[in-house]
């Protein structure tokens, strides 16, 4: 290597190992024929663009606005250019249906699309959707026929709707490759994302719920004294298991809030429904007690479909949701999943709150966060016990504590509607829109900012990357640990897609709701009115088929 | 030119209609409907898979029931002449009725007896009376009539504080139509922007302007939805809140145009203020305060934008509305079936109810008012 090459190179923080990877950079070295400027800039084009767009608007600067998307949307489209040529979409119209919420989603997709409609000259129109009329407009479209979107933002749990229902368009190979499908995570790869072995699915975003906690908490002198000094066992330090999170919760009541004086909290839980997101939110307590290793099952017994729902593991769960209500904010009740991580814990109230990666990307890239650097996270946490369904009883966990990250919802994805499959023109244009979206890159910038996804490449878990856009090294290896440690758990609880899953959700948001206003006599009654409305779910929509798909789902 | 015996409104030309234009305007009618009702059969057998032809979408019927509807009008002139013209006053109308009202019924009443879930793969399958059976088992959806009685009943207390703004409004007081404005101004807001603004921000129990007052006049964790009955009072308040001016505006209308004559002379004869409002102005003012509590029970039966956007009907359902659980039952669950016909029982309460409820009043009306 020529001098005066390497040390271009390392004025642009590459280093030698990641220099001499990969036969493409090899190949390109191979074309060098003068110093920077015969460098084949396609070989450090994409890490230019890295750096570039990471920097937009840099962390701890606010929040980013349509200006940035656009910025970002323009310096991601090269692979975009290397498929199509200028204006080869003239006069194509294409639907995209997402969402809106949290002025994010759709909000980033026009933006980023906006560069992309003027190279390619096609036309976007869009259908915004608000998160809790999602669910409905999707089915009603799927049921009376009426697809009426050619491009679609969609959770993997409706591949069963969509995908069984062949109303997807399948994924032409250039698209594979232009969105380097090898580099999703593992539990984002086939068969999520697949029907009967197609893939349909551009994944943007991998969901799991981590759990996230304030550091300054477990680092107060005053509240570690006092932890010892009530009697308390151990050391004052964040929770492991669930019991933890209990005693620690329970303990805090009365406290005074480190950061701001107020009332100290521990766990937020949301009692209240969320259009059956929220049912996601007692799963977290719960597979932690019911998540066997090497047993897949936790919502359904594999073999009849019963439901799981009311087993001591769920029960238990349920009454420590209870358990804790009169420790939580006054008006916990009402609190629903977007409360608890958005109003409270962003906002400085209570110390531990489950959630999708959102918390730890917004809490320092969002103007309405106040926690900052003080948020910290970690995988769920466990149990040191486990209820073993086949066995029918409570069993001590294998290493000490058993954990079962909840990989809830699976991510968003991109998906293409085989009504544009008519259409050649059409269809390319809309894969290329949707390979654009799920570009390599675009998918670091949006981990990073917010916007409603999360980490979900491998490449994504270079933390100098997240360093050098404005991220501290302690925060950013410690939120990153937490993501990847529970995408690549082996005991993750990966969730089934059924078709009408949502309506089981939804049914448990209103019977949980009657449990924790304390209708019913107790958690066992609560959990068997549940049981009891899946039931009927499951019968309404077909057992065996769905017992098909659900085995389907799990791997069975 | 002939006058039809009879026909106040003086139709002309009733002789004048040839045989061949009636033949016509009967054939085209009848081609219309012809077109229509084997368009309709056609798409129907497609659609129950008893035949391969058919339409992609029911549009092609749709656009013959409006040429039949268009014939028909047309008709009406070509086959009577003048006085088919008076039919065009109101037949437009009344087709549009048929459309918007008594097709959604029946179409209703389709859905309302079948089992029909969104995501179920087999569509919708007509159950007979399970729809029926499954609501008479549904503790949710009697606790929200339950809870909907609740909430009638508070009207009765919006009633008496809609008359004693109405007087205060009618009075000579300063800034009357400031005042009238102001307080008209809720109900110009819309039901989920109040839920928002009243029920999300200034009641939210942590830094909410009504939570901050009420800790300082020493409610020490002000909660406004925590426990069942204070949820149900807040929201009654925040409904009420928005509803009341409603009311107001049509009492004070009433009162506007009460006559002068009749107050002075109770007041020539002496009767106190008292005696004036109680034995003179409401019993006259009666009619109208039927009208505007009947309005507002109707509207008070929908009650459902406020209590999704603040409470989904928690807690535990204590504040759920009849129409916030259809809500849920068919968006959240997309259960079409059962949701539509728990919309249709409802219908029938409501109309058997208001009919019921206008004749009661309709005789307390004319047994106060015949006493003066």
């Amino acid at each position: 290597m020529k001098i005066e090459v390497y040390d271009a190179l390392m004025r642009r923080q590459a280093s030698r190992r990641d220099i001499l990877r990969g036969t493409a950079s090899a190949a390109a070295l191979m074309g060098v024929s003068s110093a920077l400027g015969g460098l084949p800039t396609q070989a450090f084009a994409a890490d230019d663009v890295r750096s570039q767009i990471l920097k937009i608007p840099g962390v701890g600067k606010g929040s980013p606005t349509d200006a940035d998307w656009q910025k970002v949307g323009e310096l991601c489209l090269g692979p975009t250019k290397s498929n199509v040529k200028q204006g080869e979409f003239a006069g194509v119209e294409l639907t995209f249906m997402g969402l809106n919420n949290q002025n994010l989603h759709n909000f980033l997709f026009r933006g980023f699309l906006k560069p992309w409609e003027a190279y390619t000259g096609a036309k976007i129109n869009w259908i915004d959707l608000a998160q809790a009329d999602y669910n409905a407009r999707l089915q009603q479209s799927i049921a009376t026929g009426t697809v009426d979107f050619d491009i679609l933002e969609m959770g993997a749990p409706f591949e069963g709707d969509t995908a069984g229902k062949g109303l997807l368009s399948e994924m032409p190979d250039w698209v594979k490759k232009q969105i380097d499908i090898e580099d999703y995570v593992d539990y984002l790869k086939p068969p999520v994302g697949t029907w009967d072995g197609k893939t349909y699915r551009v994944t943007i975003d991998g969901d799991c719920h981590n759990f996230n906690y304030r550091a300054d908490y477990f680092k107060d002198a005053t509240l570690a004294k006092a932890w010892k000094d009530e009697g308390h066992k151990g050391e004052w330090a964040p929770p492991k298991t669930w019991a933890q999170v209990q005693e620690i919760s329970k303990f805090l009541k009365g406290k005074k809030d480190p950061l701001s004086g107020s009332p100290a909290y521990g766990y937020l839980d949301p009692y209240k429904g969320w259009g059956g997101f929220g049912f996601y939110f007692l799963e977290d307590r719960a597979t932690a007690y019911v998540k066997m290793p090497g047993d897949p099952a936790w919502l359904f017994d594999p073999d009849t479909m019963k439901p799981l729902v009311n087993s001591p593991g769920w029960v238990r769960a349920i009454q420590e949701a209870m358990d804790l209500m009169s420790y939580e904010p006054t008006d916990q009740i009402n609190a629903d999943p977007g409360t608890t991580g958005f109003q409270q814990f962003l906002a400085g109230t209570g110390s531990m709150v489950t959630w999708w990666g959102d918390i730890g990307q917004q809490a320092n890239t969002s103007d309405t966060s106040v926690v900052g650097d003080v948020a910290a996270f970690d995988i769920l946490p466990g149990s040191e016990d486990v209820y073993d369904r086949k066995a029918g009883k409570w069993v001590k966990a294998k290493d000490g504590i058993n954990q079962a990250p909840n990989c809830a919802y699976l991510g968003w994805g991109i998906y293409v509607m085989a009504r544009v499959d008519s259409d050649k023109k059409k269809q390319r244009a809309a894969w290329s829109a949707a390979a654009h979206l799920g570009g390599k890159d675009i998918a670091i910038w949006t981990a990073m900012y917010p916007s409603g996804f999360q980490v979900h490449r491998n490449s994504q878990s270079k933390i100098e990357e997240w360093v050098a856009a404005g991220y501290k090294q302690d925060y950013i290896s410690n939120y990153l640990k937490s993501q990847f440690g529970s995408y690549n758990h082996p005991n993750r609880a990966v969730e089934p897609r059924i078709p009408g899953i949502f309506q089981y959700y939804s049914v448990a948001e209103d019977e949980l709701a009657k449990g924790y206003a304390g209708k019913y006599k107790s958690a066992q009654e609560t959990a068997d009115a549940i049981a009891a409305a899946w039931e009927k779910i499951t019968d309404q929509i077909g057992r065996e088929k769905q017992l098909k798909l659900y085995r389907s789902s799990l791997g069975l | 030119m002939s006058t039809l015996q009879g026909d106040l409104l003086h139709t002309v030309e009733t002789g004048s209609i040839s045989p061949g234009r009636r033949f016509w305007g009967y054939a085209a009618l009848w081609l219309s409907a012809a077109w229509l009702v084997a368009s309709f059969l056609i798409q129907a057998a497609h659609d129950l898979r008893w035949t391969t032809f058919g339409f992609e979408t029911w549009r092609p019927v749709l656009y013959a029931y409006f040429i039949w509807a268009a014939v028909l009008c047309v008709t009406r002139v070509v086959i009577y002449g003048e006085s088919g013209k008076k039919a065009l006053f109101v037949l437009p109308a009344a087709l549009f009725v048929v459309s918007m009202v008594v097709f959604p019924l029946l179409f209703a009443l389709w859905v309302g007896f079948s089992d029909w879930n969104l995501a179920s793969p087999t569509g919708r399958q007509f159950n007979g009376l399970d729809n029926l059976r499954h609501m008479l088992a549904d503790p949710f959806y009697f606790n929200a009539l339950l809870n909907m009685v609740f909430y009638t009943l508070a009207i009765a207390i919006e009633y008496a504080i809609a008359f004693g703004l109405a007087l205060l409004l009618n009075q000579e007081i300063v800034a009357r139509k400031f005042w009238r404005v102001v307080f008209l101004m809720p109900l110009m807001l819309s039901p989920v922007a109040v839920g928002w603004m009243v029920g999300k921000s200034m009641l939210e129990t942590r830094f909410g302007p009504v939570a901050r007052l009420a800790r300082w006049f020493g409610w020490e964790n002000p909660s406004f939805f925590g426990d069942p009955l204070t949820a149900k009072i807040t929201i009654m308040i925040m409904d009420a809140w928005t509803f009341i001016p409603f009311m107001m505006i049509m009492l004070l209308a009433g009162l506007q145009s009460l006559s002068k004559e009749v107050l002075e002379a109770a007041e020539v004869d002496g009767a106190t203020k008292w005696q004036r409002f109680w034995q003179v102005i409401f019993p006259l003012m009666l009619p109208v305060s039927v009208t505007a509590v009947m309005i507002r029970i109707i509207f008070k039966l929908k009650l459902a934008d406020i209590i999704i956007t603040v409470t989904s009907g928690g807690p535990g359902g204590a504040t759920d509305s009849v129409t916030s659980f259809i809500y849920r039952e068919y968006r959240d669950r997309s259960n079409v079936g059962y949701g539509t016909l728990l919309a249709l029982v409802y219908l029938v309460i409501i109309v058997v109810g208001m009919t019921g409820l206008m004749n009661l009043t309709d005789r307390i009306v004319k047994r106060m008012t015949g006493r003066l």
